[in-house]
Order: structure tokens, then C-alpha cells, then sequence
């Protein structure tokens, strides 16, 4: 089924207000590219959300607490061309900055941390590893040259 | 004769040694230093050492114009604001510890007894201990003060004030009468204010750099470019006088003490920039004899009284945004008194700088004193200065319940007393 444009009710005053039971949107917790202060967290968030959904969501649904929202929308670019030489457009995207009450702070954990690869004793990435190095170090010039060249001398 | 050798050689053994006093040599050629035009390092080195001494060299007024001419880019920072932390920042950007509480001299003396005895027996008993009023006076200012709350929220009838409105129709006038009801009762008391300028609805201005960073993008990629801040302040109503208060402490009491580090760009407070004119101004133009500061009465908007903010959840901030308030109020007023006397970034202070202010929204009352140690706040200045300025404040204090009835009903004598007692502040 096609994507159909959803139009919300404006609100007036005395109008029944529109409650969400189940929502369709899902946030994105992204690393800031630049540094934010330590109570700063940075979401992508749906282009229809406003500040007030973006808290409530964030209130009710992770017992978040939430002081103060600020959202921008990103353009995406519409730069780059494909191999027909058309326009490709990469998507908009809305970000929004949550600042944290109760001073709490955050900070966005590190998802990949370097692993010390060493390969298991005795099989078989080991040994080619260390054959490797072997014929690297037999590259190597000697040392007690100081860096002139072979063909230099008697 | 082969074989000995004299110790000393035969043209300088002419007798006696005679103690002569060293000659002084004039150098031949004059100093070498760098070129003033050149396209290098050092040449642009000299021509900022150049325009500092120029700067040092000249009278006070064309200092000023020196000090503030080029426009840039710069952050204007707002006393009143809405930005969350905004005292840790703005304690950052001006290089200012905060200490809770008030400096020894307005301490009250009832306080290690009131935990003993009665308090309002011990409070209704001298009420006017410590000030340098007598009993009589106290009783007459506090009348005052429950006249002047009556007059505007009692006597006169306004009408119902417009949205957002209600501080500019009832506070305003309310503080106004206050200082000046109190000034001029006080004057028999403290001779500071016979010769002072009280100011209605003043603008303070204040110009300073601090910190730096490289400029991402732009034909000035790469270099490092000094961040500046103005601020524009206009308080309620101000004091003025022509003499200086005394300090506080003294200024190496404060070289351990703890100011907040933040190393992210200000634009995330938010802070946000602007360029126009750089203005230093203290309330008065530079010839005025009122030079230095006494007392700042500042307001509370609507949008920042702690009804408001109950409204929108954020009462842990109320406390937050008095101090960051009397910071960057306090800040820039002594600031530009410090200026208006020739000390500037290279040429710091030799003597603090005191001023004080209170914070009011009508019913709460907050009291603040700031003590400027230091104007020397850009990135060469900075990196050797253990001086850093100070700012005592309280929590906000209850002035009267309500008003029922053409009476005021719980009216605080303590609130009083600190009121006067500021106001009573001399050297």
C-alpha cells in the first residue's frame, strides 16, 4: 500500500486533543557530529514531529526527563548525479537536541571499540601472520648500513 | 730564563689594580627588531605589541574608542535568559566563582542565637542591631515599605494588565518607589548619598573577549580568531556614587577557587552572534563624577516568574536564573566602571571593583555582591592570571505573604534589614 499524506486536526481551543496511543514514528539516537554540552542528547527524528511530541514521546514512552527541545531540519543534498547525469537527491531529516533535566548527562557509548586482534595459538592465521613478517623483515635493508643504499660501496 | 714562566703576562703587571666603576657602553647601532610591514610572524607580533602600547599610551576617553572600535562578529549574552546551566556558563565566560550566602558584613548577628532562643522575640527586640540606623528609623522605613506595597497593589486601580504584561504595570512602579522612597530616607544616614546618581531604567553595556577558536570556513580558514561577547543590561533603577566600596575579601583569597572549565562552543547555551556597534557604558557618559556602582535593582519578567515556570516544569531553574542574572549584570556593570577608570585587558585591575544588586519579581527578594578581580580575561592575558572574580548571592527571601484588606500581611523584618543594610554599604 501506497504512503498516503496524513493531515493531523489543527487544534482550537475546546477541541478534543489529539492523543496517540500507538505511534508510527521511531527516533534515532545519533552521535553529535559536533560537541555537544555533557546534558545534550541528539536524535533524528521524523520531519512530522513537533517539540512538544518529541518530549511527550520521550516522557511517556521512556521515562525520559526532558527539559528543553531544539529541532532543525537538515536539506539533504541534491548535488550529486547519477551515471544518467539526473539529480539524486538524498533525504531531509529532522534533528533534535533533547537537553536532560535533574542534571542528568549523557554521553554516546562507544559501539565499537578496538579489539586487540590476535589470532589463537597454533592455527593456521598465525602461522601465515609470522611468515608474513618473516619476509618483511628479510626485505629490510641491514641496518648497520644507516640507510645507504646496497649498491654503494667496494 | 728558560724553564720559569712568570703567572702573569709582562703588559698587564702595571702596579696597582684601581677599582674603577664599570663603563657604561651606548649601544653603536640602535635595537634590532622586526619589520613593522612585512608579510611574516614576527612582523604581525610587533604591530599587536605597537597597537597595545599605543593603546596603554593614550588618554582615558580615546582608550575606550581604541579598545572598541573594529566590529566583529561577537556573542551577545543576555542577563535575562532562558538557557538551561546558564550560571555555569556565564561563570565560565567571565571568569567568576559563586559563593552561597553573603560576605561577613551583611551576615546577620542574631543567627547563632535564634537556633537557642525565641526568634521573634530576639528580632522584635533590635530590630535595628547592626545597622547604623537607630530603632526609630527602622520603624519609619519599615511603614515606608508597607505604604508603598499598599499604593500599588491596594490604593491605585489598574486596570487588568495585558498578557505578559503584568510585571511592567504592577512590580515596576512598586521597585522604583522603593529605591527611591528608601534613598532618600536613608540619606541622613549614610552621607554616600548626597552626592549620588540614582538612575531610572539605565543601560549598561559591557565589551570583553575570552577564549578563542579556528575559524572553520572562509578565506580565514584556519587561524585563530578571539571570541567576543558584549553584553546590553537595563536594569530596573540603579545607584551611583563618587567614591569606591570597600572591599570584600581580598583578592588572593580567590586564587583557589573553583570556576566551571566548558570546552564546547557557546553556540550550544544557545548564545547566538550579532555585529554591530561595541559599547562600554556604566549608566553615565565618562565625564560624569558618579563613577562607581552601589546598588543594581533589577526585575523579573513575566516570562521568567516562577509561576511561569511552574507552568512549564522547570522550578529547579528559578534559582539558576537569578544568579545567572546578577552574574552577567554585576559582570558587565563593574566591568565598565573598571574601564571607565583606564584598567582593560592588558592593563588589569590594581584595586577589586564592588558592586551589589537585588533581584525581584515584587514578592521574592534575592541579594547579590560581585567583586571584580580581574578584566584580563583574553587568551594572552588569561594564561598566567590566577585571579578570578567573585559573586556572593542568597536564595530568594519572602518580602510579605499577601495583601488583604488595605493591610500587608506577613511582612519579613530579616528581608528588611538586608535591603537596608545594603543600601547602608560605605567605605
Amino acid at each position: 500500500m501506497p504512503v498516503t499524506r496524513i493531515f493531523y486536526p489543527l487544534y482550537q481551543l475546546g477541541n478534543p486533543q489529539l492523543r496517540i496511543f500507538r505511534p508510527k514514528w521511531f527516533l534515532t539516537l545519533v552521535r553529535p557530529g559536533k560537541a555537544q554540552p555533557p546534558d545534550v542528547a541528539q536524535f533524528r527524528v521524523p520531519m512530522e514531529m513537533t517539540k512538544y511530541d518529541i518530549k511527550n514521546y520521550l516522557e511517556k514512552i521512556y521515562n525520559i526527563p526532558v527539559a528543553v527541545v531544539r529541532t532543525r531540519i537538515q536539506f539533504g543534498s541534491n548535488k550529486k548525479r547519477n551515471h544518467l547525469n539526473q539529480k539524486v537527491k538524498q533525504p531531509d531529516y529532522k534533528v533534535a537536541y533533547i537537553q536532560l533535566a535533574q542534571s542528568q548527562t549523557f554521553t554516546f557509548p562507544d559501539i565499537f571499540p578496538e579489539k586487540d586482534r590476535k589470532p589463537a595459538e597454533g592455527s593456521m592465521e598465525e602461522l601465515t601472520e609470522k611468515y608474513m613478517e618473516d619476509e618483511k623483515q628479510k626485505q629490510k635493508s641491514d641496518p648497520r648500513r644507516g640507510g645507504v643504499t646496497e649498491w654503494f660501496g667496494l | 730564563m728558560s724553564g720559569c714562566h712568570e703567572p702573569w703576562p709582562e703588559n698587564l703587571t702595571h702596579g696597582s689594580f684601581v677599582h674603577t666603576e664599570a663603563v657604561v657602553k651606548e649601544p653603536n647601532y640602535p635595537p634590532i627588531l622586526p619589520s613593522l610591514t612585512a608579510k611574516s610572524k614576527s612582523a604581525r607580533q610587533r604591530q599587536v605589541v605597537e597597537h597595545v602600547n599605543k593603546i596603554c599610551a593614550a588618554p582615558l576617553a580615546e582608550k575606550l574608542s581604541l579598545v572598541t572600535r573594529i566590529q566583529w562578529k561577537k556573542y551577545v549574552v543576555y542577563p535575562q535568559t532562558f538557557a538551561r546551566n546558564a550560571d555555569k556558563w556565564y561563570q565560565h565566560l567571565t571568569k567568576t566563582t559563586y559563593i552561597p550566602g553573603l560576605p561577613e558584613k551583611f551576615r546577620s548577628p542574631e543567627s547563632p542565637e535564634k537556633t537557642t532562643e525565641k526568634e521573634g522575640s530576639e528580632s522584635a527586640a533590635a530590630p535595628a542591631a547592626g545597622l547604623d540606623i537607630d530603632d526609630e528609623a527602622f520603624a519609619v522605613i519599615r511603614d515606608l515599605v508597607t505604604q508603598i506595597i499598599l499604593q500599588e497593589h491596594w490604593h491605585t486601580k489598574k486596570h487588568t494588565p495585558f498578557l505578559y504584561r503584568r510585571q511592567e504595570l504592577l512590580v515596576g512602579p512598586f521597585l522604583r518607589n522603593l529605591v527611591t522612597e528608601l534613598t532618600f530616607t536613608l540619606a541622613k544616614f549614610n552621607p554616600l548619598f548626597r552626592l549620588c546618581s540614582l538612575d531610572i531604567n539605565p543601560q549598561v553595556n559591557f565589551y570583553w573577549r575570552r577564549g578563542q577558536r579556528i575559524i572553520p570556513r572562509g578565506h580565514r580558514k584556519g587561524r585563530q580568531e578571539p571570541t567576543r561577547f558584549q553584553i546590553d543590561d537595563h536594569p530596573n533603577c540603579q545607584i551611583r556614587i563618587t567614591e569606591q566600596l570597600p572591599q570584600f575579601a581580598q583578592m588572593e583569597a580567590f586564587y583557589d577557587a573553583e570556576v566551571p572549565e566548558i570546552t564546547v562552543s557557546p553556540d550550544k547555551m544557545p548564545l547566538f552572534k550579532r555585529q554591530y556597534d561595541n559599547h562600554i557604558f556604566t549608566g553615565a557618559k565618562l565625564p560624569d563624577p558618579a563613577r562607581y556602582g552601589h546598588t543594581q535593582f533589577h526585575l523579573v519578567p513575566d516570562q521568567y516568574h516562577r509561576d511561569q515556570m511552574a507552568k512549564r516544569g522547570h522550578s529547579d531553574h528559578v534559582e539558576v536564573f537569578l544568579r545567572a542574572n546578577a552574574m552577567a549584570s554585576l559582570f558587565a556593570w563593574t566591568g565598565a566602571q573598571a574601564m571607565y577608570q583606564g584598567f582593560w585587558n592588558h592593563e588589569d585591575v590594581t584595586r577589586p571593583f564592588v558592586s551589589q544588586a537585588v533581584i525581584t519579581d515584587g514578592n521574592f527578594f534575592s541579594f547579590f555582591c560581585y567583586q571584580l578581580n580581574t578584566v584580563a580575561l583574553s587568551v594572552e592575558t588569561d594564561a598566567n592570571n590566577p585571579r578570578k572574580n567573585a559573586l556572593w548571592g542568597t536564595e530568594s527571601l519572602r518580602l510579605y505573604e499577601s495583601v488583604k484588606d488595605g493591610e500587608v500581611l506577613g511582612l519579613d523584618d530579616g528581608v528588611i534589614r538586608l535591603l537596608i543594610s545594603f543600601l547602608m554599604n560605605k567605605p
